[in-house]
Parts: structure tokens; sequence; C-alpha cells
């Protein structure tokens, strides 16, 4: 298989590197020819044995005709050779028969492959980095001509290698070439030294929650922990100059992340809380949030963030039955040019789901799958299958959609209204069996007629309030009496007074029979106090008779005065023996 | 308890059990809307800004609680915090009142059972309104059992708004007090009961909230004071009963004990003066009933009462003196320096300048107890004068608790919060009587109806009879005001007064919202600013600062700051600092705030003998920030002068008038400290107004006297968007001789000044020495 290869000729190569971000890309533009007799499978691409670590991205499409179709064609990594590098083997749409031509275009992201030089700067000074790459079209086979543009970020660079010749700058784009005929797997290294002030951010971690819920939401949300992989900061940070000067030229202030059009409930926070300095503009195809750290990132400075948000499952959860499939972007735009180290995905499912299969997207090779974990949230009982996938060195290029397939029941949407209202059910249940409980230490007869004296005695009370203020009232007639000498009205008040303590006496009599039966000891008190009460209306009575004598003119005034002090003497005595007992209860 | 009422009201009358039904049912949509409308009345600043953690302490709290649930509560008791206080370290455990992170991690813990995954910190934030409801609901059965259930509902409305309460409980701010109002408040309800019934149930379970008070805040001395000074005044005015004599000794003897287990409170119980009056009371009581009874027994001997007044006299002169001899042998400490200053205002000036910095601690200004109160301060000696008219057991306690508190108000503002549910209650006894008399329409027309009326105004618990008894007297006398009221009492008066009433209770809620919306609903670690169009910037300087300590300082890094920010480093930043608001190393404090008010040259001793890293001021001067770091600086040179009186003076600081100023006309030595140079480096090239020279300081309004210096020891390490934090890197020595020569050059130095000696670098490099000598000696030995 390998030997037929051998017969593949790139006709024309041209090679555009881009040094604008801090990911280098290439993009490969290869015209071969099969020279051989059989019929050609794969295109091999190599990667020098120097830059094979710095590989973060292969892909190829077929340029030309019917552009339309541009997916992205197989690619598969080889073993690696030290002395020849990496082989990423393409595998080409349709079998190149002999001396046909097909035009690829190759796209090469490289990560890491910037050096800083110097790795140290202060505030003010511009970044410069040095890149080191092949001025030839590195390829197992030969080439006939061939060119390679460099497009720098701005028109300085400190220095570039001159040869191999013919080498020209234009303003921002260096050209190598063209050149032809180089044989396979030629080798020249030309470096390039040039300034590079665009952001280096680099996410060293980046957690990505997906949970899944049936009632309609996929809630998102991810953790970034993030650096500026850029020159160190070296020295004091001034504020003064990064407001007043605006020379802060390698800092990153701000940057955008796109979220899906739905997107909804966007927050955007870390561990001590909301990050104010942000703002989030609707666009009709997504959500574009301009993410403001706290403060502007230096070299070496870190920061964490946690970005999270709703959106509608209808776009990304479709269902036939009891057959469920969830489609959506394993991960997500951070920010352009984004380099994600290491990604971890959580995907948690609904409860009671089963049979699940996870496919990535098919050009997604290097993901690796862990093993399933449980999570348990608002309601759940045996807990939410959770599918954990874990990439290293994703991305923009990376953002692809996976699929999940599942059987779910529907019945068991019922699930967790259900488990409410049998919850609240039970306790409801168990509050009306704990009120017809007794949980009384006292013995049950006792206590009710303990109850029934006590209400006796409330009663008792109530009425003697009510007797006191009788009394009261007859007193105040007399007073009036006393000064108005009107006798009808006195009369017709006192009678009125007197039947109304009639009564009262009736309901201690009725009190008093009732209490009886369950003790004694009250009804005998009762009955003491009835005597007193008695006493009390004698002498009130008395007291009346005193008055009428006082106005009709038969006593004077000062014998009655006398008399009156006397009886209401006694009166006091007989109240204070009343309260005596009605406080021993 | 309710049940029990229905019971015998239904062998009352079985006309009457519907009604109570339906009563009750309002009294409970009543408290739930009460319950509600507090906790609403604090979310302010979560709807303003977020759910964040708020101000100083609570950052501290927040921080344990974290701790707590995810190490466990015996780890969180053994936790030394090595963040704290270096290089001392801080044993929290024993250091800290824990009831407010159990409280939280409870709820925690109980959410997580039952698989709510609600974070921690949203129970931190909420814990405070929740609580607020809570004590709404003790301020209600407090008022009941003192008053009627009328009052309840208003005294547990009033306390549910009232800002002088939710000046300490809006959402966020994470503190003791959140909790504690509620434990005081339903200690006191329990306590009241106990004595009322005299039941042992009641007076254990009294003793067991006292417990979580104890727990939850250091102002559980007011309730083990109160609480013996309500039973003495009893004894005093011959109120004594077996009931208050079991109530006691049982809150006592349980209190005391379950007090104790706190690891913070340890020992002190029985031996600091604090707690002294309450143990007096006991022996008192235990005395007095053994007279009592030998009294009951021994009736027909001559002259037996002056007999038992002297001895209970002496006995408590032997009490009295025996605490004293305690003190002076010091098996009892005494009085804490805090609590002389609640004597003496003017000790805490004097003697201890770190308590009388803090604001909070300054005594109140009559404005703030009508900003807090509002309406219910009127109304407060009002209800006084209602419960005096009208006296029994637990109307004397609610009494002695409103001149204490009131007392204590005065004195210090934080005590304010205090007094808070004492007037809410007197106030709505007050109101609760006077609308009793106005509201009554029925009793006006019917005069045969009247009877009922009285009752029902006087709906004590119907089963507390003696206190029935009591009112007795005092019924009667209404009846008599009433009747002759009648005839100009129209219901056209009675109108015109409730209509008045319910219109100053309206304002009141518009007054209460309206400061907590505005006066304690700000975060503190969030500012707002307004801009000329009257849009809200939000000033988030201080998170940003921390969080950039959080992530680009080595882990390990110690931050030098003055005391007020120490928690919040913690808290935010997650690195060691030498001192926090838990002001408990007070010559620690001094040494930093040596290093604030001394010159580059001597800071940078004390900094590296301190091993600082990082120094953090805060500068309010670009933006007219005035909680800054230079005003607070006298109080630094204030508490440095305290422990270095020979190196710090604070007239140093003043100008020749006297004055602290930073223009021109402010002292030289002012200008060289390492805390004006750190506020200032380079403001004095940029322009704050456009109206002004640069450099112009906009907090005091003042160009500054020193511009254009530089820095030697330290550089500028970060400055928040609008300067408020600034955060200086102290540089390492420098290299500049040889090694061999630096040896030499360093032990030589170090004979010469006695200072370097504490110096670590110094301390490190003669080491070797010293441990070479005792190996060889210990192996010929």
């Amino acid at each position: 298989m390998g030997q037929e290869q051998e017969h593949l000729v790139n006709t024309k190569v041209e090679r555009t590197l881009d040094l604008v971000s801090h990911l280098p890309k290439e993009i490969i533009s290869v015209t071969f020819e099969n020279r051989g007799t059989k019929s050609a499978r794969y295109y091999d691409y190599c990667v020098e044995p120097q830059h094979v670590n710095d590989v973060g991205y292969v892909g190829a499409i077929v340029r030309g005709k019917n552009s339309g179709d541009q997916t992205n064609l197989p690619i598969k990594q080889e073993t690696t050779d030290k002395t020849k590098g990496t082989i990423y083997r393409i595998e080409l749409p349709n079998d190149l028969r002999s001396s046909q031509t097909i035009t690829l275009e190759i796209e090469v992201v490289h990560i890491n492959a910037l050096r800083l030089l110097p790795t140290e700067i202060v505030q003010h000074e511009r970044q410069l980095v040095l890149y080191k790459t092949n001025a030839y079209y590195y390829s197992k086979y030969s080439t006939q001509t061939q060119k390679t543009i460099v497009t720098l970020p701005t028109d300085r660079a400190e220095s570039y290698t001159q040869a191999p010749k013919p080498v020209a700058k234009n303003e921002q784009t260096i050209t190598y070439g063209p050149y032809e005929n180089v044989a396979a797997l030629t080798r020249n290294e030309i470096s390039l030294h040039y300034e590079n002030n665009n952001p280096f951010l680099t996410v060293n971690n980046m957690k990505r929650w997906i949970e899944v819920s049936h009632w309609g939401n996929i809630a998102v949300e991810e953790t970034i922990e993030m650096y500026h992989s850029g020159a160190k900061l070296k020295g004091p940070f001034s504020r003064l100059d990064f407001q007043r000067q605006q020379n802060s030229y390698s800092a990153v202030k701000t940057f955008k992340t796109s979220l899906p059009a739905a997107a909804k409930d966007i927050y955007y926070r870390d561990e001590i809380g909301n990050v104010s300095t942000s703002s989030v503009r609707e666009m009709h195809d997504q959500v574009e949030i301009e993410i403001r750290p706290r403060f502007p990132l230096y070299g070496g400075w870190n920061t964490y963030y946690v970005l999270g948000y709703n959106v509608p499952s209808y776009q990304y959860l479709f269902n036939k039955g009891n057959q469920y499939v969830l489609k959506m972007r394993l991960i997500d735009h951070v920010y352009d040019d984004q380099l994600l180290e290491q990604v971890t995905i959580k995907i948690v499912l609904p409860e009671y789901v089963h049979n699940i299969e996870f496919y990535p997207s098919m050009h997604d090779t290097d993901i690796k799958r862990l093993r399933n974990e449980k999570h348990y949230t608002y309601l759940d009982t045996i807990g939410r299958s959770v599918i954990v996938i874990t990439k290293r060195n994703a991305l923009f290029q990376h953002i692809q959609d996976f699929e999940i397939h599942y059987t779910f029941d529907k019945i068991m949407l019922l699930h967790e209204p259900m488990l409410i209202i049998f919850s609240l059910f039970g306790l409801f249940c168990f509050v009306i069996i704990l009120n017809r409980l007794n949980f009384s230490i006292n013995h049950e007869e006792n206590n009710e007629i303990r109850i029934r004296i006590k209400g006796i005695w409330n009663q008792l009370m109530e009425h003697n309030i009510k007797r006191t203020s009788f009394y009261q009232k007859l007193d105040e007639l007399l007073n009036t009496f006393k000064t108005n000498k009107d006798l009808k009205i006195y009369n017709e008040q006192r009678k009125k007074f007197e039947n109304e303590l009639k009564r009262i006496e009736q309901n201690f009599n009725n009190l008093q029979t009732k209490i009886k039966a369950d003790s004694v000891e009250t009804a005998e008190k009762i009955a003491e106090f009835q005597q007193l009460d008695a006493e009390q209306r004698k002498i009130t009575q008395l007291l009346c008779g005193n008055t009428e004598k006082l106005v009709n003119g038969k006593i004077k005034k000062q014998a009655h005065g006398d008399e009156e002090q006397n009886l209401r003497l006694k009166i006091r005595d007989i109240n204070t023996r009343i309260s005596t007992i009605l406080n021993q209860y | 308890m309710t049940t029990v009422n229905d019971n015998t009201s239904e062998y009352i009358t079985n006309s009457s059990s519907s009604s109570a039904g339906l009563k009750s049912l309002i009294t409970v949509i009543i408290l739930i809307c009460v319950c509600i409308s507090g906790f609403i009345s604090r979310l302010f600043s979560i709807i303003r800004f977020e759910s964040v953690i708020h101000e100083f302490d609570p950052w501290f709290n927040y921080r344990s609680t974290v701790y707590m649930t995810d190490n466990g509560f015996y780890n969180f008791l053994n936790w030394f915090d090595d963040l704290a206080w270096y290089p001392l370290g801080r044993i929290v455990g024993g250091t800290v009142f824990p009831g407010l992170m159990v409280t939280s991690g409870t709820i925690h813990w109980f959410f997580h059972m039952i698989n709510i995954p609600i974070h921690i910190r949203e129970i931190c934030v909420f814990l405070a309104p929740v609580f607020s409801g809570l004590t709404a609901l003790a301020t209600y059965l407090l008022t009941k059992e003192l008053w009627s259930k009328r009052a309840g509902l208003f005294a547990a409305a009033f306390i549910a708004i009232a800002p002088g309460y939710s000046s300490r409980s809006v959402a966020g701010s994470y503190d003791n007090e959140a909790i504690a109002i509620f434990a005081l408040i339903f200690t006191y309800y329990l306590w009241i009961r106990s004595i009322k019934t005299g039941s042992i149930f009641w007076s254990s379970c009294t003793a067991l909230s006292y417990f979580y008070m104890v727990s939850a805040w250091g102002g559980y001395v007011f309730i083990i004071n109160l609480i013996p000074v309500h039973v003495g005044f009893l004894l005093l005015l011959g109120r004594y009963s077996l009931r208050l004599y079991v109530s006691y000794s049982i809150f006592y003897i349980l209190g005391l004990i379950l007090s104790m287990q706190i690891p913070f409170v340890g020992f002190q119980p029985v031996r600091t003066s604090e707690h002294m009056i309450a143990a007096g009371i006991f022996i008192l009581l235990q005395a007095y009933t053994f007279f009592d009874y030998l009294y009951n027994k021994l009736r027909y001997v001559r002259n037996i009462e002056t007999i038992f007044f002297n001895l209970s006299i002496i006995i408590s002169i032997i009490v009295f003196a025996i605490v004293v001899l305690l003190t002076y042998t010091g098996y009892i400490a005494p009085w804490s320096g805090r609590f002389y200053s609640l004597w003496d205002t003017s000790y805490a000036a004097k003697h201890i300048p770190i308590i009388i910095s803090v604001s909070e601690h300054q005594p109140t200004t009559w404005t703030s107890f009508f900003f807090d109160l509002h309406l219910l301060i009127c109304l407060y000696p009002v209800g006084a004068w209602f419960c005096v008219k009208d006296l029994n057991d637990e109307r004397v306690f609610i009494l002695l608790y409103a001149v204490f508190a009131s007392y204590f108000a005065g004195v210090m503002i934080r005590l304010m919060l205090t007094l808070t549910p004492c007037v809410c209650i007197l106030a709505a006894i007050a109101l609760s009587k006077t609308l009793d008399y106005y509201a009554d329409a029925e009793s006006s027309e019917m005069v045969s109806n009247y009877d009922d009326s009285v009752s029902i105004c006087d709906e004590v618990e119907n089963d507390e009879n003696n206190q029935y008894l009591d009112n007795n007297a005092q019924n009667i006398d209404e009846t008599d005001d009433n009747d002759d009221d009648q005839n100009f009492l129209t219901s056209n008066i009675k109108i015109i007064v409730v209509t008045c009433i319910a219109m100053m209770l309206l304002l009141f809620i518009v007054h209460c919202t309206w400061i907590t919306a505005t006066a304690y609903s700000s975060p503190s670690i969030v500012l707002v600013s307004y801009n000329s169009d009257g849009t809200r910037a939000i000033v988030d300087d201080y998170r940003e600062a921390y969080y950039w300590l959080r992530q680009n300082t080595p882990e390990k890094a110690r931050i030098m700051s003055w005391w007020d920010y120490g928690y919040q480093i913690a808290g935010m930043s997650n690195r060691t600092v030498l001192v926090d608001n838990n002001t408990w190393n007070n010559s620690h404090i001094a040494l930093v705030g040596k290093a604030m008010a001394s010159n580059e040259t001597e800071a940078y001793k004390i900094m590296t003998m301190l091993d600082v890293d990082y120094i953090l001021v805060i500068f309010g001067g670009v933006i007219g920030f005035s909680g800054d770091d230079i005003n607070k600086f006298l109080w630094m040179v204030r508490i440095a002068e305290g422990e270095h009186p020979k190196d710090i003076k604070e007239n140093n600081y003043f100008n020749d008038n006297k004055e602290y100023r930073v223009d021109k006309s402010g002292s030289p030595i002012l200008f060289n400290c390492l805390m004006y140079k750190l506020c200032y480096y380079r403001f004095g090239e940029l322009y704050t107004d456009s109206a002004q020279p640069s450099g112009f300081d906009r907090t005091r309004s003042v160009e500054i006297g020193h511009k254009n210096f530089d820095l030697e020891h330290v550089e500028e390490a970060y400055t928040s968007a609008n300067w408020i934090v600034r955060i200086y890197r102290v540089k390492k020595l420098s290299n500049r001789f040889q090694a061999k020569d630096a040896l030499e050059k360093l032990t030589s130095s170090l004979s010469e000044e006695s200072f370097e000696k504490n110096d670590g670098k110094g301390v490190i490099l003669n080491k070797p020495h010293v441990k070479k000598g005792t190996k060889k000696s210990m192996r010929r030995t």
C-alpha cells in the first residue's frame, strides 16, 4: 500500500503561513498528480520531526470542483518516525487514477510553536516572538513548484531568515520562493522574529457541564481557568500608565465569546461573585458576550470564571417515541483562536435513562470517554447518568457536534411531580395522625377532668369579672343617686343590676352542680365563694339602704359616712378573700 | 397549646369554638404575611447587586462555614487557620461562636440529603432574612405572653420591618447577630413561659435555647445577666414564688453546664465577673427558699420576719464578698475591657483605642434612635407606662429589659440591635391598648355587649388565671373611665383616632422600607456611583483587586494590610494576612500600624521581619471614597503609639496648627511615612478633576502636598480601576555584594544594630553555625 504512494508528485504547492494569532496556521494548497500505474487511495501529509508535538489540528478538503461540498476528508495519524516525522494519511474522496491530478487544501494549526523572545517584558513593551519553520513544503513526495507566503501581525519583523532566495518582504507579508523541484523530505529551517501583540490566551483547564432536562431546558455551564501565555510581565504594573498612555500592547482587556442564539439567563461569575464588567449583544445567529475579566491580563496572569446559560431543548433534543437523540456541540466557542489545553465535558442525562450510546463527531479522533458518573440533583432518587469525556488541545477547528442516543420511558416524566405529591400527602397524613395521638404522660381520664375543671374555673373567672363590674356599677349608681337624687332612675337601674347579679348567682350554682361530679374540692371552693358573694350582696344592700336613708334625710351625713366606711371595709375584706380563693387555683 | 384552648372553649360555650378557629386562622395568616414581608424587605441588596456576602466579619463566617461543610464539624472545631495572623495563626474552633456555621451547615446538610444541590453561599446569604421571619414569630409569642395576642401581632409586624433590626439582618449580612436576635427573643419567651407555669419542661427549654444563643453570639451575656436581675427584682418586690424558684434553678444549672460546652466560652461562666450576677442570684434564691421553708414551719416564733430579713441581707453580703474576694485572688477574671467601656464610655478611648476605632462601637446619637425606630421610639415609653400601671411578674421582665437595653443602646451604636425587639414589644403594647380602646366600634353602641368586649380586649391566655385576677382590679378601673367617656367618645372621634394611627403606621412602613433600602442594603464590597445622567455605575474595585491577589500571587504570599481588610483578603483572595478583624492581638496590630506609620526604611525592616510579600492599602482619593486608609490612618498611629510610644508619636503627624492634613501644610513625617507613600504613589501625575491641578485628592478636596517621589523597597504590583485598592510588592533584598562579603557584612551589621537581630535573614544565616556545634558536642558526649 505504501509503495503505490511513491508515485505521487506535488506539481504545485502554495503555502500560506498565518502568524497573526498566537496559533500559527498553515493553509497548504497542494496539487498533485498520480504518475504511477495503480490508482491512489491516500495522500500522506508529513510533519517535520521537530514540529511533531506542535500540531494541534490537521484538516483537508478538496479544492476546486463543486466548492459547495466542502466536507473534511477523513484523516488518520500514522506512526511517528524519529527521522521522518509524523505522517497524516488523508483519505481521498475517490481513487486517484493514473495521471490524474487533484488539489487538496490542507489546514494545519500549530500550538505552542511560538517562542517568546524575550520571555519577560515590562508593561509598555511590545511582545516579540520567534517562529521556526521549514522554508519548503515538507513532503514525502517531490515537489515541482512551491511558494510560501508568511503573514505577520504587523509589518515589524525584528529579523527573518533571508535564505533560500528569493525572499521578498512587503509590509506584513514575506514571500519565500517560488522554488522549483525540491526533493522529498527536504528541510531548510528559517526563523522569523517578529512582533505579536495579539491575545496570547490559553485555557489550561475547562469544564463543560451540560444538563439535559426533559421539561424543555438544557443548562450549559463552562468553568474556565485561563492564563496569558505571552511574555511574562516583569516589574510593576502601573494603573496610571495603563489608563493614560494606552501602551499596554500585550495585555488582554477583553475578549468575545459566542453562545447559541437561543441562549438565555446568561451568567458570568467567579468564586467571589458576579463579574459586573461584561456585556451581552444578541445577534440573529448567535449571542455575543463580551467578557472582560476583573483585571487586564498580562503575561503570566491567570483568571478563572464560570459562564453559564440555558438553551431550550427543542433545538438539540429529538425523539421518536421513547428513543431520544441529543445533538449538541461537544465544545463551544470560548474566544477566537482558542486553545483549550484540557477539556472535560460532562453530560448529565435525565433520570431513568438507559441504553445510552455516545457518538462523537467523525473527525474527533482524540477524545477519551471515561466511566460514567452519577449525579444527584433536585428530586432525584436513583441519580442521573453522567457521561464524561476529556479532550486535550481543543482548537476552534474542533467545535463539532456529538450525538447521544438513549431510551427514556415517557411515563417516568410523572415521577417527579408524583414524588412531591406523595411526600406532601405523607406529611399531612403524619400530622393528622400525630394530632390524634396523645403523648401525655398523665392519665387520660384525669386529664379530661382537669380540662373540665379548668373550663369551669375559667367560666367562674369570667362571671366573677362580670359580677365585680356590676357591683362597681351599682356603687356608681349610688354615687349618682347621692348627687342627683333621682329615685326613679335609681330604682330602675338597681333592679336591673340586681337581676343581673341574681342571674350570675344562678350561673354559679349551675357551675357548682356541674363540677360536683368531677371534683368535690372544687365544688366546696365554689360554695365558699358563693357564700362570700351572698355576704357581699347583703352588705351592698345595706349600703343601698343606708344611702337611700341619707337621700331621704333620715340619717345624718356624718353617720352615713361612718357606716359607709365600715361597710366598704367589709367589702374589701370579702374581695381579698375571694381573690385568695381564686388564686389558689 | 391551641388544641387545649379549643377544648376548654368547647366546655364553656359551644358557640365560641368556630369564632376561635377563625381567629387563629387569621392569626396564622397575619403571621405568615409578617414573616414574608420581613423576608422580602431584606432582599434589596440582592435585587440591586447580587447574592453576595457583605462587609467584613461575614466573610470570615462564610469562609469558616465553607470549611466546615467541606471538612466536617470536628475538623472545624480543630481548625488551625494558617491564613490569619501570620506568623501566629489562629485556632478557629476555640475562638469562634460556632452557632452560625453549624446552623447554616445543618441547613446545607439537610438540603443535600434530600438532593437539593443548593450552594452554601446561598444559604449563608439568605440565612439572616429567614431568621428575621423566625424572630418575628418569637416576638409574637413573647408579646402574647406579656400582654395579648393582638399586641403580639403588632410586635411581630414591627420587628419584621424595624430598621434597627434589619440593619444587621439584610440578605448577605451573614453575621452572628442574624441568628442571635432570634435566639435572644426566643429564650426570653421561654423564660417568661417557665416563670408563668413553673414547669421543668419550659425551663429546660429555656436552657436549651440559651445554649443555642451562647453558641451563636457573645451577646448571650445579656441574657445571663438580665434573667438573674429579673429574678432579683422579683425577690425585692416580694413576688417570690415556687414557680420562680423552679424555673430559675433549672435554667441556671442547665444553662451553665450547656454554655460551658462551647469551646470559646469554656470556663468563663464560672470564672469571669460578667457571669457572677447569675451565680450570686442562684445562691440567694436557694437561701431565700430555704428561709421561706423555715418560715412556714416556724410561724409561731416571734419576730421571725425581721430575723429572716436580716439573714437574707447577710447572705447576700456574704455572697458579694466572696465574689469580690475571688476576683482579687484571681479565681474570677475581672470585667473585660469591652465591658468596662459599656459603663464608662470614655474608658475605651483612654485605654483601648482599637475598640473605639470601630465605628459601630461609638456612642449612639439621638438621631439614630429615630432613624432606626421612627414611630416606635415615641410609643415605647407609653407601652412601658402601661406595663408599670399593670405590673405582674413577666412585665417586670420587659421593663428591666427596656431599661438595660436603652442604656446599652445609648452607649454603643451596635447595641441598638438588642433594644429594637424590646421597643417593638412595648410599642405594640401601647398601640394595641390604644386601639382596644378606640377601634372597638361595637362597645360604644351597645352597652350590653360591653362586658364581652372587655374580656376580648384582655385576651390574655385563658389558662393564665392568676394574671387574669391581677388584672381584675385594673379592668374595673377601666370600666369607670369608659363609662365616663362614653358620652363624648362618639364613633366619629374613634374613627378619626384610628385613621391617625393608621396613617402613622403607614408612614412608619414607608420609613422602614426607605431606610432599609438606602442605608442598610449596600454590601460595601461593591460600591455604587451615579453618573451625571443618573445611571448607575458599579465600582467593583475591591473584588477586582482581591481576585487579582487570588489569581496572580504565590499561594503562600503574605499580605500586609490594615486589620479591617483581613477577613476579606482571607475570604476572597485566599491569602495569608498578618492581622484581621478578630482583633485579639493588639501588639501585632500595633506592629502593622507602626510599619504603616514609619518611613520606608523602618517599615522595610518590620516587613522583612514579618515576611511580608505584598502590602494592600485602600485609597479613595480618585473617586472620592471616604472610608479609606488615609482617613483611618490616625487610628493606626494611635494604636501603634500605644505599643511603641518611643517610635511613633501622634503629634508628629499633625501640622503646626495641630491639624491632620495631606496638602502642602501637612507634616513632613506624614509625607514620608509608608502609608502616605503607598496611597499617593504616582498620584501626583493624575488629573482627577479638570478644574484642579494634578494630584487633587477628591476625598479630602485638597491637592496633595508631596508629589513625585519614588519607592525604594516596594513596587506597585496592582492598582484597581478606580485606584481604591493599591497593592505593592515588597522587593527582595538586592544582590549588592559577593556572597563571601555578604556573610561578613551581615554578621557585622548584626552585632552593630540590635534591631537587625530580629531580621529573618540574619537569623537564618546564623543558624548553620549553631547547629554544627550542637551536633558535634552531642556526638562526643
